[in-house]
């Protein structure tokens, strides 16, 4: 053993923990949530079963109701912390503590819900939706920590920008020749055993391609020399190549008829062309195109526009089309301010629950009729953690392009909870995207994790700046008023 | 069940309590950003092949900074390439701009000469004679 280990260069083996006190200390508080949530849980469903068995129990049992699944996570989560920290690298704190909350809050809600929702066979072994997801939530782990500690120089993503958005064009053109429709919509990919839903991943492509453009480009962008009648415009050609992209874009997914994936990708762009440049005038044109864009595929599309009249009058078609969006309204008006509790709200009809999709679309229905208004919010502020967090990561970042890219992937991921959060309240028409991080599914998980993963990579502040050479006694003097300053 | 309506209330408290855990630590981050004198970029030797100013150094910038072999430019450029009075960094509105003072032997951005006064993003290679600077984001 001595002589291997004298035989290896020295340097390649050199540990530097660092110790991430305020990441631990939150991950702690995540623990006693996930063990408090699951004991609720747990004994809520028990007491129900024997309520509905005619024999209400004396004594409560809080054990989780799935003891395993909740060890498992949380010691993902620790191991997690523990390379980050044999790492050494001063990178977030707080990302992974408030994605471990979400994740969490999704584990349990997956382990709530009906388990043959989603069932999947491995030979013997089935797997129900809340092994699924913990299955998925751990993967995802894993690649926050591959690309959070892998990731070094962003070259990588810079200069293949243009691979990059071709890779993603091919990916959609991919899905939409070979694909296969659920719910009408072209959304999913096999190949072979494995199937998922490349817009999911093509939103991070987008931010990047934006991000790469957009750095480059950015003074150009906030020039205006082209003149068409009253409205000034930068130099069209440096326009182009982005529009392009965008259109492409959104023309394969209106095809597709994923409308949730589209109004992600133009909300996104134009958030990153209002940071990138800092003129409203873009944002209140993209808004005005929007519009118009709205009124003509309403008029041309048959699946906008059931969207958008079940969003006006659900109460039209209570049993068919409305079903879904009045159940949810039903839902969020059970739970209150304070909610029934987990595990105790979702009377099933025929022994379905009462919402259809409400693990992947409704999710919200469900955690607001059992957490209530307050959970809800506590919910949504979680997404509010991790939205500023990956601002102050973009404010803080050494060059453009790594600005660009941490703002760009922080809002996708708001901006996403938003749309969706928004149309489960019937706020906006319900357009079909996950709940970042909370809704079952593994295409969802895994981008949402590329996205954090990239950003705690992003926030590194560097190894310490080691201390300035100290110059001969002599000359330092002189040096002091004229020297670089390090 | 008392017992039961408590753990459910637990939860959502544990929940807050992890928020204002984070908000706190948000908090002190921003106020620890608020407090170090706001820098508005920094210059980063990359290379001098005469050794001054030392590559890895760096300048903190002022609004207006010049730069050039003459002792009262803002950053002095011990290099017989510069001009006396060769180039001048300029922050405007959000962003940094470069312009060349008619120098003998040009300045470069990302190796293009600057004609006139052109952008300049913060990552970006500025050269000066032989000596070569990156522009950084101020430290906070």
């Amino acid at each position: 053993m001595s002589a291997l280990a004298q035989a290896r260069p020295r340097t390649t083996f050199r540990i530097h923990p660092r110790p991430r006190p305020t990441e631990l200390g939150l991950l702690a508080i995540v623990a006693v949530a996930m063990v408090v949530g699951a004991a609720g849980l747990g004994a809520t469903q028990r007491y129900r079963a024997a309520i509905e068995a005619g024999s209400p129990p004396t004594a409560l049992d809080f054990s989780p109701p799935d003891a395993r699944a909740l060890l498992l996570y949380l010691l993902g989560l620790l191991v997690v912390h523990a390379l980050f920290v044999l790492a050494g690298r001063r990178t977030d704190q707080v990302l992974l503590p408030a994605i471990g909350m979400l994740g969490g809050i999704g584990l349990l809600l997956m382990q709530r819900l009906p388990q043959d929702t989603v069932v999947q066979s491995f030979g013997s072994l089935q797997l129900g939706l809340g092994q699924l997801q913990l299955g998925w939530l751990l993967v995802a782990l894993g690649v926050i920590t591959v690309l959070a500690l892998a990731v070094r120089s962003d070259a990588w993503l810079r200069t293949y920008k243009y691979t990059w958005a071709a890779a993603g064009i091919l990916l959609l053109l991919l899905t939409f020749v070979f694909g296969s429709d659920v719910n009408g919509a072209r959304l999913s990919l096999s190949i072979g055993p494995i199937s998922g839903q490349p817009s999911e991943l093509l939103k991070v492509i987008l931010v990047v391609f934006l991000a790469g453009y957009l750095s480059e480009n950015r003074a150009l962008l906030a020039d205006e020399s082209t003149r068409i009648g009253p409205v000034r415009l930068p130099p069209l050609p440096y326009l182009a190549p982005m529009v392009a992209m965008l259109a492409i874009a959104l023309g394969i997914v209106v095809v597709q008829r994923d409308l949730g994936a589209a109004l992600l990708f133009y909300t996104a762009f134009l958030a990153l062309l209002y940071v990138a440049t800092g003129r409203p005038s873009y944002v209140i044109g993209g808004v005005a195109l929007f519009i118009a864009g709205s009124y003509v595929l309403y008029h041309l599309f048959g699946h906008v526009q059931i969207r958008v009249d079940n969003w006006l009058d659900p109460w039209r078609d209570p049993q068919g089309a409305g079903f879904q969006t009045i159940q949810a309204l039903y839902a969020f008006a059970r739970g209150g301010i304070l909610g029934v509790g987990l595990g105790a709200g979702l009377p099933t009809i025929g022994g379905r629950p009462p919402v259809p999709a409400i693990h992947t679309d409704y999710p919200l229905a469900a955690l607001g009729e059992e957490l209530g208004l307050i959970g809800l919010l506590a919910v949504l502020g979680l997404y509010l953690v991790v939205v500023s967090r990956g601002l102050r990561i973009a404010a803080s970042a050494h060059d453009d392009f790594r600005s660009l890219l941490a703002a760009g992937l922080a809002l996708v991921i708001g901006i996403q909870a938003f749309i969706i959060a928004a149309g489960n309240l019937k706020l906006i028409p319900l357009t079909g995207i996950t709940l970042p991080l909370i809704s079952y599914g593994g295409s969802s998980l895994l981008a949402n994790a590329v996205v954090i993963g990239l950003l705690i990579a992003l926030s590194d502040r560097g190894i310490e700046p080691p201390p300035p050479p100290r110059p001969p006694r002599a000359i330092r003097r002189f040096r002091l008023r004229r020297g670089p300053a390090t | 069940m008392l017992a039961l309506w408590v753990v459910r209330l637990l939860f959502l408290v544990v929940i807050y309590g992890f928020l204002f855990a984070v908000v706190r630590v948000l908090l002190r981050d921003l106020r620890a950003a608020s407090k170090g004198p706001a820098e508005l970029g920094r210059l980063v030797v990359l290379a001098s092949p005469r050794g001054e100013p030392q590559p890895g150094g760096s300048y903190p910038l002022d609004a207006v900074t010049t730069l050039g072999r003459d002792v009262n430019n803002g950053i002095v450029l011990d290099d017989p390439f510069a001009s006396a009075e060769h180039a001048v960094l300029t922050y405007r509105g959000r962003s940094w701009y470069v312009e060349d003072l008619a120098s003998t032997n040009g300045t470069y951005v990302n190796g293009v000469p600057v004609e006139g006064v052109g952008p300049l993003g913060f990552g970006d290679e500025v050269q000066v004679g032989e000596i070569r600077f990156r522009l950084d984001r101020g430290r906070a």
